[in-house]
């Protein structure tokens, strides 16, 4: 069976053609995408995890504000019942070029299972999402 | 109210104003009368439509940056930097994504975070919490003309502040600041929401201040065909023209095929000339290039490369002005250092190429006859679904899918077309989805694809399209398959 997957972008961001392209290849490697799009709050990923019984939550953030957005997603996921749920987070995610190993632990102390570099190929997050649920 | 392509009356005017005003505290600051006083003591060189003037005179192209960091003194720390170190001709002042979207309390957080972690922690300049007091103290502080660019569709509160501050030029539109911009607002109101701010632009005017007004040209940036985002600009200029501005900028991304960037802007020039003809206005047109504004490669030496090109094409062309990028693109914000570089690069290149255009050639007049054909196809029956009326055939068209933007985030926007490029590099229609091209236009692009394809050992497909938009990121224009 597919496992489902919520993408989208969060927060007051609205690069849309990442987005599409993360559809387009998560889609053609057999996941059932639900994809909210940009400009979705926490809120927005939630839901749409909890209607479709996602396995992993995906969430881009291209424009610097990600650290801002993301904050509170792993305890709301708690909150609302989504236990041991995949949290993966890539883009631009904080304003300006910073070292990158301090920006992937600050979000992988936010609660986040996987953090991607700006650039980083689709084909990396379709293999460690592979991995992650154990689909050979 | 209905929507048209009509001047607001007074009367709607200030009935909205009243309202607007009250959306963030520092809308009481602002004083039209107060602030046309303010405006005419401004200096002819920071005025921004006079800047643009001079440089169309003496056929230069202008350079400017972005950039926008959210405290009041680190963003004039920021802009003297670029006018002084990096030789900016323009200043922007790039508003944050909060601001964009209306959500001022969250710019109070981005503020107060940014001040506690000593680092800007807003993608740019929160304008409306800092008002018309601070606007002014931004414009006091440099000696360059400025100008707010964003990406807002609903900016009539920003409008009336920024104006008010001193800054004299804006840049967006219905179209451009919406379908680009947002998810779910209609075109209907972001239009007449921008109608109010190209009217106040006007209302300016008719008190003796010139205000730039810019359509925000290279929509979502990646790989919209010329005729697309020409018909934008072109449906953009008319809105704000009948609103009365005067000093209109009107603007295209590269695309970076050489011939095709060079058609695009003369033909741009070219047919909104000629339908502000027709229609009556008399408008002062510059426009802006854009450079390349899809992904770029992560090592700033090929950025400069990117960068140069960009600024060489511009040059070629004979814009205006052009919109500089900076090695940190492919990183997201770059610091000021960086921002001056690609300044710098920039400005090394216009100034070689001053005074050198790319010469008429056969090549050049096919592309250029190719999207004048391909835009009026458009325009044509966005006029034919309005009935006459622009506005609410812009609207229809949408809705039709005759007009359509590649990789838009707005449901307002069919989705149904698909760009490629050709063996040179330009960008044509793989999917035509509604728009009402002539056969031979369509077949002209499908031949060029196909032939393309042909090169590449595959059939013409969406894979092409996702290898188009990582190529210029890796290193090429043409997104050849890897193992070619």
């Amino acid at each position: 069976m597919k496992k489902n997957i919520v993408l989208g972008v969060i927060g007051a961001d609205c690069h849309a053609v990442g987005n599409k392209v993360l559809d387009y290849a998560f889609t053609e490697a057999g996941f059932e995408v639900i994809n909210i799009g940009v400009l979705s709050s926490q809120e927005d990923f939630i839901n749409a995890a909890i209607e479709t019984n996602a396995s992993a939550i995906l969430v881009s953030s291209l424009y610097g504000h990600g650290e801002i957005d993301c904050r509170g997603l792993r305890e709301k996921c708690e909150e609302a019942g989504l236990k041991d749920i995949l949290l993966y987070a890539g883009g631009n995610l904080v304003v300006g070029k910073q070292e990158w190993a301090p920006v992937q632990k600050r979000f992988e102390d936010m609660g986040f299972n996987r953090v991607y570099a700006p650039g980083t190929s689709p084909q990396v997050g379709i293999k460690h999402l592979k991995e992650d649920l154990q689909i050979i | 109210m209905t929507l048209q392509n009509k001047r607001l009356t007074e009367e709607e005017f200030l009935k909205q104003r009243q309202e607007i005003l009250t959306h963030w505290p520092t809308g009481k600051d602002v004083d039209l009368q107060e602030a046309v006083d303010y405006l005419k003591k401004v200096p002819e060189h920071k005025n921004f439509a006079a800047k643009l003037r001079k440089a169309s005179e003496e056929g230069i192209t202008l350079a400017q940056p972005r950039a926008g960091v959210a405290l009041v003194d680190e963003h004039i720390k920021l802009l003297q930097y670029l006018q002084n170190e990096g030789g900016a001709d323009l200043l922007p002042n790039t508003i944050d994504s909060y601001t964009r979207q209306n959500r001022y309390n969250e710019c109070q957080v981005g503020i107060e975070e940014s001040i506690k972690e000593n680092r800007s922690m807003l993608n740019g300049f929160p304008v409306v919490n800092h008002g018309v007091k601070n606007c002014r103290k931004v414009l006091e502080a440099v000696e360059l003309p400025l100008q707010a660019r964003h990406g807002t569709p609903d900016a009539r509160l920003l409008t009336e502040i920024i104006h008010a501050g001193g800054w004299t030029s804006n840049e967006g539109g219905g179209i451009s600041y919406n379908i680009p911009y947002a998810k779910s607002v209609s075109l209907e109101k972001t239009i007449l929401d921008w109608q109010y701010c190209d009217r106040l632009t006007g209302m300016y005017e008719e008190m003796g201040v010139e205000i730039n007004r810019e359509p925000f040209g290279p929509l979502t940036g990646t790989l919209v065909p010329p005729s697309m985002s020409n018909a934008v600009a072109i449906i953009e200029g008319l809105l704000a023209a009948e609103q009365g501005v005067k000093n209109l900028t009107l603007g295209y991304g590269q695309c970076g095929n050489l011939v095709q960037d060079v058609a695009a802007i003369r033909t741009l020039v070219e047919q909104a000339s000629e339908y502000f003809k027709t229609y009556g206005y008399d408008i002062e047109l510059t426009t802006v290039f854009h450079q390349w504004m899809g992904g770029f490669p992560a090592d700033e030496s090929k950025a400069f490369g990117v960068i140069s090109w960009g600024a060489a094409t511009a040059a070629l062309a004979g814009a205006t002005k052009v919109i500089v990028k900076t090695p940190h693109e492919a990183m997201g914000i770059p610091t000021m250092e960086a921002n001056a570089q690609g300044i710098k690069a920039t400005k090394q290149v216009l100034n070689l190429l001053k005074g050198q255009r790319l010469t008429m050639s056969k090549e050049l007049q096919a592309e250029m006859q190719l999207i004048k054909a391909e835009t009026k196809c458009i325009l044509d029956k966005v006029f034919e679904l309005g009935k006459g009326d622009l506005a609410v055939g812009t609207v229809k068209a949408f809705e039709t899918g005759v007009m359509d933007i590649p990789f838009a985030p707005s449901k307002y926007n069919a989705g149904k077309i698909l760009p490629a490029r050709d063996n040179n590099g330009a960008v044509r229609y793989l999917e035509f989805g509604n728009i009402p091209m002539s056969k031979d236009i369509k077949d002209f692009n499908r031949q060029l694809l196909e032939a393309r394809a042909k090169t590449e050992g595959r059939d013409v497909s969406f894979q092409m399209v996702v290898d188009d938009i990582y190529a210029v990121g890796k290193g090429t224009l043409v997104g050849r398959p890897e193992n070619k």
